[in-house]
């Protein structure tokens, strides 16, 4: 391996790159799905290939294959340097990467039961004794659950003398009942929707989410749904659950201090953001609540790593500190944009894509408002949202409306009435200055994302983010009905 | 990258392989790829990327149990690793006696929907448009960004029933996103096979006039108000509508505004959408992914719900006849229209205008999704071109709304349909034209 990097970084120097890395990534991934008893699909897949990434008059290039031969590392690099080339004739302005000390090392993401060497027998197993136990339940019409397993080592090194290689795995699994009549569809997912929970780590972490043990619950409470009254319309207090906070933390927060969102790089696809770079240390984002990290050193998370795609160590910073915006999510050219340095946050999709500034484990910090019924009873009147089920946001992550799968009214410091389809919309910073309390670090867990979107061509992200149950006045609710 | 006949050759040695491995039928789907995409933002190319793939997908069926395994490496070691891995998924899969089966070999048109121009549009090709886009932009003061984006690859599936298909494809896009010194924005795409019809200059002054135009928005209230949808916007609500409400598996599960209502009105009598890979100007591939032959179906016809896509699986478990709508397997998603066509009406675009007193003009739409599926209720937010129509004309750019709204009903609203269409992205993309609706809900502004 170590020779075949070299060869890369060998012909595209010779091609006439100033700078170039390039990346080997072997990914091995395992997927299952059942659906009303039925398994729906067990499928295996493996995909290695290699990108060279370069600057050559002072512009990039990147080409990727999936032939590891010698001639394709030459051809490759060669593509890469002319692309660069290609780049150049509309440049403003030579690329220039924030200072970088050479890396070398080895990290691995934590793993106790290797997921591929469980019997897919028995994960079948798993996933149909949940089913059962949800279709055991009159008026659950539909069920759904779902297993996937990956595994991925990935080699870099550059022209600058870094060499690192990396290993992790990761497991994911949720289930979800439907409960459908007379055009209604009302459903639950559990442990998350979209998938499931997702984390580093092996077969020990789908055991430890007991889905068999919740299939009855979210059963029941599917079928509850469809008599539910619908959530009302109006200006309420929200309290929004763990796993609600790390979409809107994702969307609302994550996005918008992504560096080269800010600086416009993504304007045509996702959009810009409503910060300025400008903006740093002096804006505020919400309230003395509200402080928000990005963190690619927890244990387990999918926001994990050692290095990012630039070989930059990972690093844990506030993005927010108690509602004052203090960093970005950058990677070493927008940095040195801004005349920082990277904070770490290059990530690629696989071994045919460049790395592009992607979240890692992007966290509301946990707050003092005790456990969840704490703030439940500190409530007079409200609604507490759980699990979401849809997401939008403007091109600048201002104006977002989120729907949720189940809420409760509040009363007097009491969880009521269940009710169906919530929904809620805002403007980000009034939204994040009516945060006034965030439950205490017992209620603070970290929910992994595997499907976040981002670039051209599309790349999908894992990234993961930590919250406690937190309140938020003033926002309206029930928009769809 | 290989052609169509290594394609060929390597489909029919994995169909071999998994027969070889223990399979009682086995299934072969090869896609051989080569992309290249230069985008631009701040008026300098800024990624520019090209990567080439060859991906092997094998469906090993041992009675009724099915198993899969996709791999990139595609020597023999690597066809017979993958071979061997779909058999053994099949041995760990229970049972499903609604399996029918693989699907046998059915005529299907084999055209060649490549395009030279695209072949010969290389990096140097892709930067000059990229240039000619800035330019319209740049003159101005003004910035934009967007993208050009190359595709060819080769589909090739091969079954152990005699499934032997091939097809060769280009598709070229181009995007710009035009922001004026005055900060108003403007977009134009462009989507199809042959990049020789990519006119850079004409978009980029289409963008760069659009954001002129947008600058200065004033802010309206949210409300009930009649728009007029540009292609891109219609596009959206389209895709939505195939991709929630038009698999025969959705309408089964009684996910789909269809189940239980085929055969009755759901929109407008303006309204008919099909999804039609068979035709010439088509960028699909004319047959799905088990190599059956893709069938014109006409999902909402006149305004009345004529009924789903289907797959194999699909077909035979709901009776219906398989209109060749698979996609790769196994998938969550069962069948799906991937070239949805909304049918052209007899209006021109500006006799719309003309006929709106008071309404909304809407250049496009960001972040849609859906709220509910069984009334296609979408969220989202316009963008980069929205305006006020007042006495039939264009008159002031509106910062951008929220709109909340239960697609069907909207289309149920639907006073005009223009002759012109556009192709709005490529596979998947769907070709739409204007409309022109009574109502839509805009639920929020941006703030």
């Amino acid at each position: 391996m170590r020779e075949f990097l070299a060869d890369v970084l060998d012909a595209a120097s010779r091609a006439g790159a100033t700078y170039a890395d390039v990346r080997v990534t072997d990914t091995t991934t395992q997927s299952l799905s059942v659906r009303n008893g039925t398994l729906e699909g067990i499928s295996t897949g493996s995909s290695i290939g290699f990108g060279v990434r370069v600057i050559a008059d002072g512009a990039w290039g990147f080409a990727a294959s999936c032939d590891l031969s010698r001639d394709s590392a030459e051809r490759t690099a060669r593509q890469a340097v002319a692309i660069a080339r290609a780049s150049a004739r509309v440049a403003a302005r030579p690329v220039e990467l924030s200072p970088l000390p050479p890396q070398r090392g080895r990290w691995s993401g934590p793993c106790a039961i290797d997921p591929f060497s469980v019997s897919a027998s028995d994960k079948v197993a798993v996933l149909l004794a949940a089913d059962g136990a949800m279709r055991d339940i009159e008026g659950v019409t539909l069920t759904t659950g779902e297993l996937s397993f990956m595994k991925c080592a990935k080699t870099f090194a550059s022209t600058e003398g870094a060499y690192l290689e990396q290993d992790w795995v990761e497991s994911s699994g949720g289930i979800v009942a439907y409960a459908i009549a007379e055009g209604e569809v009302e459903h639950r997912s559990y442990p998350n929707s979209h998938g499931g929970a997702a984390f580093q780590g092996g077969w020990e972490t789908i055991k430890a989410l007991d889905l068999v043990g919740n299939a009855t619950r979210i059963a029941e409470e599917a079928v509850a749904l469809l008599s539910a009254p619908y959530c009302p319309a109006g200006i309420t207090t929200v309290i929004l659950d763990a796993t609600q906070l790390a979409l809107q933390v994702h969307e609302s927060v994550g996005h918008p201090t992504e560096l080269d969102r800010v600086l416009g790089d993504e304007a045509a696809f996702a959009g810009t953001s409503w910060v300025a770079a400008s903006d740093l240390g002096t804006l505020r984002y919400g309230s003395d609540a509200v402080t928000i990290s990005a963190d690619a050193t927890v244990t387990g998370s999918l926001g994990s790593f050692g290095w990012d795609d630039e070989g930059v160590p990972a690093r844990r910073e506030n993005i927010v500190t108690n509602g004052i915006l203090t960093s970005f999510l950058s990677g070493r050219e927008s940095a040195a944009a801004i005349g920082r340095e990277s904070s770490g946050a290059m990530r690629a999709d696989g071994w045919s894509k460049i790395p592009l500034v992607r979240m890692t484990t992007v966290s509301l910090e946990p707050g003092n408002a005790g456990a969840l019924a704490d703030l439940i009873a500190d409530t007079d009147d409200g609604i507490y949202m759980s699990t979401n089920d849809s997401w939008s946001i403007d091109d600048k992550r201002l104006n977002f409306q989120f729907a949720c799968e189940i809420a409760w009214e509040i009363k007097d410091g009491k969880l009521g009435r269940m009710l169906r389809h919530p929904d809620y919309t805002g403007i980000s910073p009034a939204f994040w200055a009516g945060c006034d309390a965030v439950c205490s670090e017992g209620e603070w867990v970290v929910t992994g994302l595997g499907n976040c979107g981002k670039g051209e061509p599309m790349q999908i992200a894992h990234v993961a983010h930590g919250a406690a149950p937190a309140r938020f006045r003033d926002v309206r609710v029930g928009v769809a009905r | 990258m290989i052609d169509v006949t290594r394609a060929r050759e390597l489909a029919a040695a994995a169909v071999k392989g998994a027969l070889a491995a223990g399979a009682e039928q086995s299934e072969a789907l090869l896609v051989a790829s080569d992309s290249a995409l230069t985008r631009f933002a701040g008026n300098r190319i800024h990624q520019n990327v090209a990567s080439e793939d060859t991906e092997l997908q094998v469906r090993a069926v041992i009675g009724t149990k099915v198993g899969v395994a996709s791999t990139n490496r595609t020597d023999e070691a690597g066809i017979v690793a993958c071979c061997e891995a779909a058999v053994e998924a099949a041995h760990h899969a229970p049972a499903d006696p609604s399996f029918p089966g693989l699907p046998g070999p059915r005529p299907v048109l084999e055209a060649d929907r490549t395009s030279p121009a695209t072949l010969a549009f290389g990096a140097e090709a892709r930067a000059a448009a990229a240039a000619a886009m800035i330019e319209a932009s740049s003159r101005d003061g003004g910035i934009a960004a967007g993208g050009v984006a190359c595709h060819r690859d080769v589909t090739a599936i091969a079954n152990s029933l005699g499934v032997d298909v091939a097809m060769p494809r280009t598709t070229v896009r181009a995007t710009v996103l035009s922001t004026s010194a005055a900060g108003g924005t403007g977009w134009a795409s462009f989507a199809g096979r042959d990049a020789s019809a990519l006119d850079a200059v004409a978009l980029g002054e289409r963008a760069a006039d659009t954001a002129r135009r947008s600058s200065n928005a004033i802010e309206l209230p949210p409300g009930d108000y009649t728009v007029l949808l540009a292609p891109e916007a219609v596009a959206e609500i389209a895709l939505f509508i195939g991709w929630y409400g038009c698999s025969a598996k959705s309408v089964e599960e009684g996910r789909s505004f269809m189940s239980g209502r085929i055969g009755e009105r759901v929109t407008s009598p303006r309204v008919t959408i099909v999804d039609d890979a068979l035709a010439d100007d088509a960028v699909g591939l004319s047959f799905d992914y088990e190599g059956q032959p893709k069938q014109r179906v006409a999902l909402i016809e006149n305004g009345v719900a004529v009924g789903p896509v289907t797959d194999s699986y699909w077909a035979a478990l709901t009776g219906r006849q398989n209109t060749g709508h698979a996609l790769p397997a196994p998938n969550a998603q069962g069948p799906l229209p991937l070239d949805v066509k909304m049918a052209a009406g007899d209006a021109e675009v500006a006799d719309m205008i003309a006929s709106v007193e008071r309404g909304i003009y809407v250049t496009r739409f960001h972040y849609v999704n859906i709220e509910d599926p069984t009334r296609v209720t979408l969220t989202g937010m316009t963008r980069d071109g929205t305006f006020l129509i007042e006495d039939g004309r264009l008159t002031t750019p509106v910062k951008d709304f929220r709109f909340t709204q239960p697609a069907l009903e909207a289309l149920d609203t639907t006073l005009a349909v223009s002759k012109h269409r556009e192709l709005v992205g490529e596979e998947g993309g769907a070709l739409v034209p204007y409309l022109l609706l009574e109502k839509f809900a805009f639920t929020g502004t941006k703030g």
